[in-house]
């Protein structure tokens, strides 16, 4: 290293984990050696640390990017340990909407993963409009104004068509179109018997938006797409029923949104901890248009595809914070 | 120890975790800056905070406390996994003993992080975004901006270096 190192430069790429050997070990003595640098180098390091710190509020919304077609992520990918850990914490931001849900590992590794079945996951048997109001049975597609389009290659995508309000009821929210699947858990929760395990127990709802440009898109310059799973213990009929005061009973409830600029498409997905008591999983797919509006609002481009439920089993910890 | 006691210190010890565990991240960054090296450090401080909290005296503060052992936990990490390059033991020891001495730093960096990130361009706040809250990869963010690798590495080391100033310039102002 020389006298005319910029050592401001070198700080910076010794936080992306850029410096070499040598560069570090130049680093390291100069922030043994000199003072102002080493307070330099401390500010910029509590700068990186604040940036990541998912518990400070930064942004208010996401910058959508530009129109680079971002590739699909194919399936989800189990995370090396102690990787999957630091996704959990991040996970667990969105654990309860606005909880925290952190884990803690003793015990070596051992994760179970297992797809659990979503009717129709990719559409493929369904064509024209999917049913309006929302599902009282286990297994079926249904909600606000939507419809299964097939494309040149012959592959079945659902396209959200309008806002709406899924009730019905007069004067309520139409700022979203929703369309939901109840996944019946009791199977699940009997084979992996998770009252009495030690493990713990996470899934995941994970689908593939895409977005083209339509004649609309002026007017929705807010507009993003959510994937959203709530877990109840209740029947299936009766959560219609309730709707959406019903949300406030959740054992658990989770959701992620991004927003993507016309020709970008992107996978979403959202986790949130099985807990014992659920029998049954909402799980939906949304077109948002951000405006809050109480009236119906055409939609244009925005589809979904591949909607998957995984669960994930691991091990025993010793603490879990549920808030 | 009886089930309902072991279920308190599970809760007592929760809060105090939680309560701790971003100061700890954010200290712990200093001396190991790779976000999921610092967080494997930060879940082995919180497995050995534990199995040790039957020690804790809940007179002193928990921070404090469990700031031993993130020290601890650091070295350990440090001592057996190479990965990348790291900064030197003594190194590290300096930007321990000073860390304290940056407090009117830290005050302002979280009273002013979101004006100051508002005053970045778009581009570079749409970096800092994705890397940071979004956790991608520059690898990713090329591909979703069409520009090299090196490129989003140089631009948000540039967008870090403008943010600290930023800052900088708002504690001043204060101080002034």
């Amino acid at each position: 290293m020389t006298d005319s190192t910029d050592w401001q430069d070198l700080i910076q790429k010794h936080l992306d984990g850029q410096t070499s050997e040598e560069e570090a070990a130049a680093l390291s003595d100069q922030i043994v050696s000199n003072e102002a640098l080493r307070a330099d180098y401390i500010k910029a390091a509590r700068l990186h640390g604040a940036l990541g710190d998912e518990t400070l509020e930064l942004e208010e919304e996401p910058i959508p990017f530009p129109q680079v077609e971002t590739k699909k992520s194919s399936r989800i990918q189990p995370l090396a340990w102690p990787r999957q850990l630091a996704a959990a914490i991040i996970a667990g931001i969105f654990v309860g909407l606005t909880g925290l849900g952190v884990v803690w590992a003793v015990n070596s590794p051992r994760i179970e993963a297992r797809f659990i079945p979503v009717a129709d996951h990719s559409f493929e048997s369904m064509s024209g409009a999917v049913p309006i109001g929302f599902p009282t049975e286990f297994g079926k597609w249904s909600g606000d104004p939507a419809e299964v389009i097939v494309d040149a290659d012959g592959n079945h995508q659902l396209r959200f068509l309008k806002t709406a309000n899924v009730t019905g009821k007069p004067g309520g929210g139409a700022a979203a179109c929703n369309v939901f699947q109840l996944i019946d858990l009791s199977s699940l929760q009997q084979q992996w018997d998770t009252e009495n395990s030690e493990d713990q127990f996470t899934l995941e709802l994970s689908a593939n938006f895409r977005r083209e440009a339509a004649p609309t898109d002026a007017e929705l310059p807010k507009s993003r797409l959510t994937v959203t799973i709530q877990l109840y213990q209740a029947e299936p009929d009766s959560i219609g029923k309730a709707w959406p005061n019903i949300t406030r009973e959740a054992v658990a409830i989770s959701n992620k949104a991004l927003r993507l600029a016309p020709g970008e498409s992107s996978t979403l997905s959202a986790s949130c901890l099985l807990d014992s008591e659920a029998n049954l999983a909402l799980i939906s797919v949304n077109a948002n248009s951000g405006s809050g509006a109480a009236t119906p609002a055409d939609l244009g481009g925005y589809y979904v595809d591949d909607v998957e439920l995984t669960a994930i089993k691991q091990p025993a910890l010793p603490v879990r914070f549920v808030k | 120890m009886s089930e309902t006691d072991t279920s308190n210190d599970h809760e007592r010890f929760t809060r105090l975790l939680l309560d701790s565990e971003p100061v700890m991240l954010r200290s712990i960054l200093v001396s190991v800056p790779h976000r999921a090296d610092a967080r494997e450090i930060l879940q082995e401080t919180a497995v050995a905070l534990w199995r040790q909290f039957e020690t804790y005296d809940a007179e002193r503060p928990f921070l404090n406390w469990a700031m031993g052992f993130a020290r601890i936990e650091t070295r350990r990490f440090l001592a057996k996994e190479a990965r990348r390059a790291q900064l030197s033991e003594k190194a590290i020891e300096a930007l321990e003993q000073e860390m304290h001495s940056c407090s009117d730093f830290d005050s302002a960096l979280e009273t002013h992080l979101a004006t100051c990130l508002g005053k970045l361009n778009e581009k570079p706040r749409r970096l800092v975004q994705g890397y940071y809250h979004e956790g991608h990869t520059p690898e990713i963010l090329s591909q979703r901006e069409n520009r090299s690798v090196e490129a989003i590495y140089k631009t948000i080391q540039r967008a870090r270096r403008d943010l600290q100033a930023c800052i900088e310039r708002q504690l001043n102002s204060k101080l002034a």
